[in-house]
């Protein structure tokens, strides 16, 4: 419960600001490209629904999660590394990597999904308020856009990519923060590898299973 | 390492005390030799097995080792929490009774940020003989504490030995804690045992690296003096070995 919170809610601020700019911008964006008057105005929303529920919310928001999740895992254990606390767990019998390492796993699949579908809403809703607030787009000829052609695949796609993601997000920090070795600086070392190397790692499955399942 | 007593481990820096303590306790694999827990090798046993000697061990850390995120309760009930099926009201007794016993009442909801050095290990020392362990191992227990704290310390970590009539096992190179608590000492250089006896065996010891170890220290340089002016025959040397040894 208690990872739960640190991940879901923790992150859940930032999951939301990013989601909406993302949205938002996107319907901008959208709207300045589509200049031939052949393309209906609706599609406008088409493409922000799909390209938040592909793309946005599951990479980009897991992305960002990579860096605010997870350095925060790898840091509590790599504290936890250096102050021996880990070490006087394991005197204790305790199994480690089950007690530290597997809460944070699950807690992560559990919630990382759940802040994607939050990122999707938002990331279109923001792309709704741009899209009337600017004037591109009428209120309902943006709702008409996102229930038109909606393929509920994509939100299958999106959610498995979630949880290659959040698998990611939680076992690879983990790793680098459990097998810290010194003091202060390696523990921002570490930090640091592990976002960079979660970034890299998501991107990666990004590609693989983009091709793999579309 | 025998029963009741209080065993140190001294020597330099990077000596290989701390390695040594680590084998022992199953933190680190040795390259080579096996450790015995009354008769039975810990060293091979598998996980499970290990688990109910490690049940018989506490460990002081150098750095206290407390649990950031937990308060001094929740620290010490943790290995009762863990090994322990009693009631939530028996457990907090006896948090309460090794709270008592190191002179630390009153600071069950205190976190560990908000606890100073001596109150830090004071803590960490309740927790690792909640369980009355039979083997209490300490990492440098003094390390980061002044005199007078490092001076409480030892003295609690001598009554819990002879109160629980556990086996101490202590690391230091504090000559203050050797000639306090010491009853068995084994002095390490360079990763291997260069000397063992007692405290007062020390003083005369005829091994030139611990010579050099131990009076190197000002506490014991009075002790060399009066050991030169007895090898001399200028003073009698039994009054004097008294005063010295006398804890």
């Amino acid at each position: 419960m208690h990872q739960c919170t640190e991940i879901g809610f923790g992150s859940l601020g930032i999951v939301a600001i990013i989601s909406v700019f993302i949205g938002a911008v996107s319907t901008i964006q959208t709207a300045y490209q589509l200049v031939s008057p052949l393309i209906p105005v609706s599609t406008i929303a088409q493409i922000v629904r799909d390209t938040v529920i592909l793309e946005f919310a599951p990479t980009l928001v897991c992305i960002v999660l990579a860096g605010v999740a997870g350095s925060r895992i790898a840091s509590e254990l790599g504290n936890m590394r250096v102050s021996e606390q880990i070490d006087a767990l394991e005197i204790m019998g305790i199994n480690t990597k089950t007690y530290l390492i597997l809460p944070k796993i699950a807690a992560a699949l559990l919630m990382i999904p759940l802040l994607v579908v939050i990122a999707m809403v938002l990331g279109i809703w923001g792309g709704r308020l741009a899209g009337t607030a600017a004037g591109i787009i009428p209120a309902n000829l943006f709702d008409k856009g996102l229930t038109s052609d909606f393929t509920p695949y994509n939100v299958f796609f999106a959610l498995t990519k979630s949880y290659a993601f959040a698998f990611i997000i939680s076992s690879i920090p983990a790793f680098f923060g459990y097998h810290v070795r010194g003091g202060a600086l390696e523990i921002g070392r570490a930090s640091t590898k592990a976002v960079v190397v979660s970034c890299v790692l998501i991107l990666f499955a990004d590609y693989i299973l983009s091709a793999l399942l579309l | 390492m025998e029963t009741g007593r209080c065993n140190l481990i001294i020597g330099a820096s990077g000596s290989g005390k701390t390695v040594l303590m680590k084998c022992m306790v199953g933190l680190l694999r040795p390259d080579l030799g096996e450790v015995y827990y009354n008769g039975a090798d810990f060293t091979n046993m598998d996980a499970t097995q290990k688990t109910q000697i490690r049940k018989e061990i506490g460990m002081l850390f150098q750095g206290s080792a407390l649990f950031d995120s937990l308060n001094v309760e929740q620290n010490i009930m943790f290995p009762l929490n863990m090994f322990t099926q009693d009631s939530f009201a028996e457990k907090l007794k006896r948090v309460n009774a090794v709270l008592e016993r190191v002179n630390l009442e009153g600071v069950n909801k205190k976190f560990p940020a908000e606890l100073s050095g001596g109150m830090k290990k004071r803590v960490a020392l309740a927790r690792a003989v909640v369980l009355n362990p039979k083997y209490l191992f300490c990492d440098e227990p003094n390390s980061g504490l002044d005199p007078q704290t490092s001076l409480v310390i030892d003295k609690l970590i001598r009554e819990l030995t002879i109160e629980y009539n556990i086996t101490t096992v202590i690391n230091t190179h504090d000559m203050n804690s050797v000639m306090e608590i010491g009853d068995y000492i084994l002095y390490m250089y360079q990763g291997k045992k260069e000397w063992e006896g007692t405290r007062k065996d020390i003083i005369f010891s005829k091994n030139q690296l611990l010579n050099d170890f131990i009076f190197a220290s000002d506490f014991l340089k009075d002790a060399k003096d009066m050991r030169m002016l007895e090898e001399t025959g200028k003073i009698p040397n039994e009054r004097n070995m008294d005063e010295l040894t006398r804890p």
